[in-house]
């Protein structure tokens, strides 16, 4: 009798610890696809004209990241942009730099060839190269920083992750 | 004395004969056919008269400062689906016929960054000249041919322009001594 009252009380403590404490690291966000989901430090999201208006997914990914306590950065790319696909390389990679660079972001990935370039459905966002970050604010709109691949040089971590690591975490901020 | 008086007639006579000889009106000419700039990449299409009844079309493609286009001989959807191929084709309602394969005026590199297979001219304008065979006749006609071009950085790529018809009109084989 004893046993089953401690086992019970085991399973209902287990349950109760789940629901006081939710593991909010596990939230899929919504209706965007999760890519390459890295184990800690940052979330990459990639948003679909098919997933609805640009500023309400916005606006709804920025709330994620601030439940995450993370930096929503909106990240303009393309599949045959090479500079693009060699950073997401060297992040499924597990490039150190990289993943350091990346910490405590919550980036937001729209394929140009999806979304347009400098068109209406991008609204506001104006840009003349990629790969191109913008910072968010909790709202979902351009902070007005913004970084491109002409910040730094030769593809390479070595050159980009300093670079991006000093752009995500201005200490002035 | 004599002999030396000789050879400055000589010299004379040839610098003469040679400014005469570079200020003739050559019997090969161009005409311009196309410009535009799309994408960042400036692009300036021109028919050449190469010797007689032998002609090429040609087109410059100019990116941004810093900025490389990709070789003629990666595929059309890049390698591995990065880059796409600078691209002086005739298409298949093209009046004008192609005489031979089209010939670079940089021979494209190995890069230094991305795959090795991805080839990139020098990052500055790139010319490519096509062998054509011009309608016959005494008219100038409506043709048409396309682009494909892309420009990138070591660290930024602007959008690709794939297939883009460009509108010309080209003279007849006839017409183009007459023009």
């Amino acid at each position: 009798m004893n046993k089953k009252m401690t086992l019970l009380l085991i399973a209902l403590s287990l349950l109760a610890c789940n629901f006081l404490f939710p593991q909010t690291e596990r939230a899929t966000p919504q209706p965007s696809d999760i890519q390459d989901p890295q184990p800690t430090g940052f979330t990459i999201v990639r948003l679909h004209p098919r997933d609805g208006n640009l500023q309400h997914l916005l606006a709804s990914e920025a709330q994620k990241a601030a439940a995450l306590g993370r930096l929503p950065v909106v990240e303009f790319d393309a599949t045959w942009c090479p500079p693009c696909q060699a950073i997401d390389k060297a992040i499924r990679a597990n490039n150190k730099l990289m993943l350091n660079a990346y910490a405590g972001t919550y980036i937001i990935k729209l394929d140009v060839d999806e979304w347009g370039w400098n068109n209406g459905k991008v609204q506001d966002f104006r840009f003349d190269g990629i790969p191109v970050y913008f910072k968010l604010d909790l709202e979902g709109k351009k902070t007005g920083e913004v970084i491109d691949g002409g910040a730094w040089g030769e593809d390479i971590p070595a050159n980009i992750a300093p670079v991006m690591d000093g752009f995500f975490h201005d200490p002035t901020e | 004395m004599k002999s030396h008086r000789c050879l400055h007639t000589l010299i004379q006579t040839v610098l003469i004969l040679a400014a005469v000889v570079s200020c003739a009106p050559s019997n090969y000419d161009t005409i311009a056919l196309a410009s535009f700039t799309e994408n960042y990449v400036e692009v300036s299409i021109q028919l050449e008269q190469t010797g007689a009844g032998a002609h090429v079309i040609s087109a410059t493609f100019t990116p941004p400062e810093g900025y490389h286009l990709y070789s003629k001989d990666i595929p059309i959807t890049g390698v591995d689906g990065l880059g796409r191929p600078t691209l002086l084709e005739l298409t298949s309602s093209s009046e004008t016929m192609a005489t031979g394969t089209l010939i670079e005026s940089v021979e494209a590199e190995v890069p230094n960054f991305g795959p090795r297979e991805l080839l990139v001219y020098p990052a500055s304008a790139v010319t490519l000249s096509l062998p054509v065979e011009l309608p016959p006749g005494n008219d100038w006609i409506e043709d048409e041919l396309q682009v494909t071009y892309m420009a990138c950085s070591a660290s930024q790529c602007k959008p690709p322009v794939v297939g883009k018809i460009v509108r010309v009109r080209v003279p007849g084989a006839e017409a183009f001594d007459r023009k």
